[in-house]
């Protein structure tokens, strides 16, 4: 579903990612690791279109990426901060409801309701601004903006790491039975460990803009990562 | 005796609907150790640490039955006097470097400015003492890094020049609140190690504030959990699991764990509490 190949960025005389290639099945949750300025958060980038200049060759859904607007129907994004994130003045409607608009799909009333309600909003939210909500349910306006359009990729940015940790598990679970429901394929950006091995299948880790290691969560979960930066992030982790 | 003794804390904030309690009779005592304090959003953790630094802001009040700092009454202090005590006996470390540092004063000096401010010490002491603060903290080339502007270093530097900040004037107490949470894994542990060091090495006190269960648990002395302004649990260190009150052993329930198999999450059901 995902196919990322020799991807190199740079930005002026620093080169960020060093021949990047990895590939996501359809259906699969797959993660990127690593420290601050690793590159991962570039690579999504890349992906969604964000980048001016990149080489090297990324495919979503089996095509190059052709046209802003066919893209927006392949792959979609949620990010790190709720609060950034969501327009401050237009209402739950409005946000959910522009996609629509913009891509000229019918139904506009029902995809809103119905969505609201897969991720979990009681609908009376829908007429709401985003400063009447707390983090979470921002979160989950957020996710359902992202899924307006029905991509089959989501890009996750650390989507739960500004959430308080009871509210984490009710993103994460919300995510987990999304893409189960939705076939959804996940790609997640984390320093987070622990979210891998609950909501991933395989995970690569970053390290300088290089993987220095893929590997399947069992691998995670049972501390049997081969490369030395893995069972370094896992030591950090485990043990603070 | 106790750096710090509180009674009966309570932070009260006026609303539409009647006056908000969000501190609700807190009581703790600090010796010369790591105290952490954990809870979400809203639990009233991080408006403790601004109440006994007397930070709490308008129209926001602040009560006590006892608010003893080094044996002095908080409570009768003037707001000048609690002024002259922040910095020089307790200050307060934010969780961001990004909005706490001034972005167009270099680094250098904006160290040096609390000592100017408080006073005592002429311009090279000054300067020696800002270039030790921040080897302190484990910056290798101090003289570089204080010629520096904040947006010029990363946030792990910028966070450490923070804690360089409030070093520099050797407080008793120090009160951080999310110090490491805007910092990657990596950086956070140096950041933990240089403040474990201020406390063993200059018997300093320390409040840690976060909402890093994980983290509280494995690096503090003791731990108290906060759930609607609060304390409803006493811990101690790596006491976490041992929780017993039913909003603690949610909390601890509802992390993923890096061995994590469960296909659910367990969500905190509040109306049970």
């Amino acid at each position: 579903m995902i196919h990322v190949e020799d991807l190199s960025v740079r930005f002026k005389d620093v080169r960020v990612l060093h021949d990047v290639s990895f590939d996501v099945s359809a259906g699969e949750s797959f993660a990127l690791v690593g420290e601050s300025g690793s590159g991962k958060s570039t690579i999504l980038k890349a992906l969604a279109g964000q980048l001016p200049a990149w080489t090297g060759s990324v495919a979503i859904g089996g095509a190059q990426s052709r046209t802003p607007r066919d893209r927006a129907r392949q792959v979609q994004m949620v990010f790190q901060d709720p609060y950034g994130s969501l327009h401050p003045r237009r209402t739950i409607d409005d946000t959910l409801s522009e996609p629509l608009l913009i891509h000229r799909l019918p139904d506009r009333d029902s995809r809103v309701l119905s969505m609201l309600d897969a991720v979990g909003l009681p609908r009376r939210f829908r007429f709401r601004l985003p400063h009447q909500l707390s983090g979470g349910q921002r979160q989950r306006v957020a996710i359902a903006r992202a899924l307006m359009l029905e991509p089959p990729v989501l890009l996750l940015d650390e989507p739960t790491s500004a959430l308080d940790v009871s509210v984490q598990a009710e993103i994460l679970n919300l995510l987990k039975s999304l893409r189960e429901e939705k076939n959804l394929t996940f790609l997640l950006v984390t320093h987070d460990l622990p979210v891998v091995s609950f909501l991933c299948d395989r995970l690569a880790i970053l390290n300088a803009g290089r993987i220095v290691e893929t590997a399947g969560s069992a691998a995670l979960r049972s501390g049997t990562l081969v490369s030395s930066y893995g069972q370094e992030l896992f030591q950090r982790s485990t043990y603070g | 005796m106790n750096l710090l003794s509180v009674r009966n804390l309570r932070v009260t904030f006026p609303t539409d609907h009647g006056p908000a309690e969000v501190v609700r009779g807190l009581n703790l005592d600090l010796g010369r150790e790591r105290l952490g304090i954990v809870g979400e959003s809203g639990s009233g953790k991080s408006m403790t640490g601004r109440a006994i630094m007397g930070l709490v802001p308008a129209p926001g009040r602040v009560t006590a039955d006892q608010l003893t700092f080094d044996g002095q009454d908080l409570r009768d202090l003037s707001e000048d006097a609690r002024r002259n005590l922040r910095g020089p006996a307790m200050s307060m470390v934010l969780q961001d470097p990004k909005f706490s540092l001034n972005p167009v004063i270099r680094i250098g000096d904006q160290i040096e400015e609390a000592m100017a401010v408080h006073g005592g010490l002429g311009k090279g002491a000054r300067r020696r003492r800002m270039l030790d603060a921040l080897i302190s903290v484990r910056i290798t080339d101090p003289e570089r890094v204080a010629r520096l502007y904040p947006h010029e270093v990363s946030g792990g530097m910028g966070q450490r020049v923070m804690i360089a900040m409030m070093v520099v004037m050797e407080p008793a107490l120090m009160i951080a609140d999310e110090p490491t949470s805007a910092l990657d894994v990596s950086v956070r542990g140096q950041v933990l190690d240089i403040l474990a060091d201020l406390v063993s090495r200059r018997g300093m006190g320390l409040i840690l504030i976060s909402h890093d269960l994980n983290m509280v648990a494995r690096w503090c002395d003791r731990i108290l959990v906060m759930y609607r302004g609060e304390i409803v649990e006493e811990l101690a260190a790596g006491g976490l699991y041992d929780a017993q009150h039913p909003y603690t052993r949610g909390l601890v329930a509802s992390l993923p764990t890096i061995d994590d198999t469960r296909d659910r999450l367990p969500v905190l059901d509040r109306s049970a509490l």
